[in-house]
C-alpha cells in the first residue's frame, strides 16, 4: 500500500512537473508506461497497426491537455481513462464504417514472434502451448471482460480504479474481472490437462535417462 | 464452507494466471513509434515555450502593470490640483514680471492702470457693434484723456 502511494506520487509528480515545462519529466513517464499501454492497446484492438496509431493518439491527447491536469488520482488512472476513451471511440468508429480492424493473424499473438516448433526444448515448447492458449483465451473474451483483466495485469489497477477508468459501476468492474478470470482459467485448465500428457512422459523419461548417464 | 472466490484468489496477487501473463513475451512499441511519440511532444512543448516567450517576461510585465497602475492613481489623486496650483503661479508672477509694460491694476481710480489702449479701444469697439453708441463715445472721451496722443486708424474710433 505504501509502495502504490510512493508510486503514485512519483508519476503524479512526475506529470506536474511536465505540465509545468519540464521535458525530461515526459521521457520518465514514457519510459515507465510505455509498455503496458501498448501491450493494453495491441490486446484490445488484436491489431499492430491500429494499436500504433492508438498509442499515438493517447500520447498526443495527454500532451495536448497536459495544462488541465490536476493530480487527483493515481496517473495510470489518467492515463488509461484516456487510453479507454481512444479504443471505444476507435471500436465505434470501426462499427460505423461497418468493419472491424483484422486481427494481424487469427488469433491474439500475431504480433508476438515465436520461435519455430522444432527448435524449442520442451518445456519451452509446453510454455509456448500455454502461452498460445491464454493469449487467445484473452483474444476470445468480451472487449470489456478483456479490458478489465489487461489493466489489472498492466498497471496494477485496483477494482475502484478499473471502475472509473471504464465508466462503469465497482459492481459492474467487478464482475466483468470475475467473468474474464474464471474463463481464463477454464482455458488454460483444458489446455494444461489430456493434451499434455503424452509431452510430460516424454519429458519425465529425458530426464529420467539424464540421470542414469550421470 | 463456500468454495474460494476465484476473482478474491486472483486479487490476493500471484495467482497461476498472474504468473502464466507475466510469463508472456511482453511487447513493446516499436522503436520508429518511440521516436514520433517523443518528437510531437518536444515540439509540444518547444511551441509552447514559443507561445510563453522567455520565462523573465511574466514577472516583468507583472511589475511593470504594477507601476504603471501606482502612477495612473497618484495622478488621479494629486495630478490635477497640483497641476493647477503649479500652473497658476507663474501666471500671476509672470503679469508682475513684466516690468517695460505699463503696471496693471484690476480695480484703479486710473483707467490706464486698469487697461491698454488696445484693450481699451476693443472694449469701446464691441459697445459700438451693440449699438450702445453714446456709451461708446463717453468711453473713447475718456480714452482720450487718458491717451491725447494714441493713434487710432479704425472709423469707430473718431479722431
Amino acid at each position: 500500500m505504501l509502495e502504490a502511494m510512493e508510486s503514485l506520487d512519483e508519476n503524479a509528480r512526475l506529470m506536474l512537473r511536465y505540465r509545468d515545462g519540464d521535458a525530461d519529466a515526459f521521457l520518465a513517464l514514457y519510459a515507465r508506461h510505455k509498455g503496458p499501454l501498448y501491450r493494453y492497446l495491441l490486446r484490445q484492438v488484436r491489431n499492430a497497426g491500429v494499436a500504433a496509431d492508438l498509442f499515438q493518439e493517447v500520447w498526443s491527447r495527454l500532451v495536448a491537455t497536459r495544462s488541465r491536469y490536476e493530480a487527483r488520482a493515481k496517473f495510470a488512472t489518467y492515463l488509461f481513462h484516456i487510453a479507454h476513451n481512444c479504443t471505444i471511440d476507435f471500436f465505434r468508429r470501426d462499427l460505423r464504417l461497418g468493419h472491424t480492424a483484422r486481427p494481424d493473424d487469427d488469433d491474439a499473438q500475431s504480433a508476438e514472434p515465436e520461435v519455430p516448433e522444432d527448435q524449442r526444448p520442451d518445456g519451452i515448447a509446453e510454455f509456448a502451448e500455454q502461452q498460445s492458449a491464454l493469449l487467445a483465451a484473452l483474444s476470445s473474451l468480451p472487449q470489456e471482460q478483456r479490458e478489465a483483466f489487461l489493466l489489472h495485469e498492466e498497471t496494477g489497477l485496483t477494482i475502484e480504479e478499473i471502475a472509473r477508468v471504464t465508466d462503469v459501476g465497482i459492481e459492474t468492474a467487478k464482475s466483468r474481472l470475475r467473468y474474464a478470470i474464471r474463463k481464463l482459467k477454464k482455458t488454460l485448465h483444458a489446455a494444461l490437462t489430456p493434451e499434455q500428457e503424452p509431452r510430460r512422459a516424454r519429458r519425465d523419461l529425458k530426464a529420467t535417462q539424464l540421470n542414469a548417464s550421470t | 464452507m463456500h468454495p474460494p472466490d476465484d476473482l478474491e484468489e486472483y486479487l490476493r496477487g500471484d495467482s497461476a494466471l498472474s504468473r502464466q501473463y507475466r510469463r508472456e513475451s511482453a511487447p513493446a512499441p516499436p522503436h520508429a513509434l518511440d521516436r514520433r511519440v517523443l518528437k510531437f511532444s518536444r515540439e509540444a512543448q518547444g511551441s509552447r515555450r514559443t507561445r510563453a516567450g522567455a520565462p523573465y517576461l511574466a514577472p516583468l510585465a507583472f511589475a511593470a502593470s504594477v507601476l504603471l497602475s501606482v502612477a495612473l492613481v497618484l495622478a488621479i489623486a494629486f495630478g490635477p490640483q497640483t497641476a493647477k496650483h503649479v500652473d497658476d503661479a507663474p501666471r500671476l508672477m509672470h503679469a508682475v514680471a513684466r516690468a517695460d509694460a505699463p503696471p496693471l491694476r484690476l480695480y484703479s481710480s486710473d483707467p490706464k492702470l486698469v487697461r491698454t489702449p488696445s484693450v481699451w479701444l476693443g472694449d469701446i469697439a464691441a459697445l459700438r457693434r451693440a449699438g450702445r453708441n453714446r456709451e461708446a463715445d463717453a468711453e473713447f472721451r475718456r480714452f482720450r484723456s487718458a491717451y491725447p496722443d494714441y493713434r487710432t486708424a479704425a472709423p469707430d474710433f473718431p479722431p
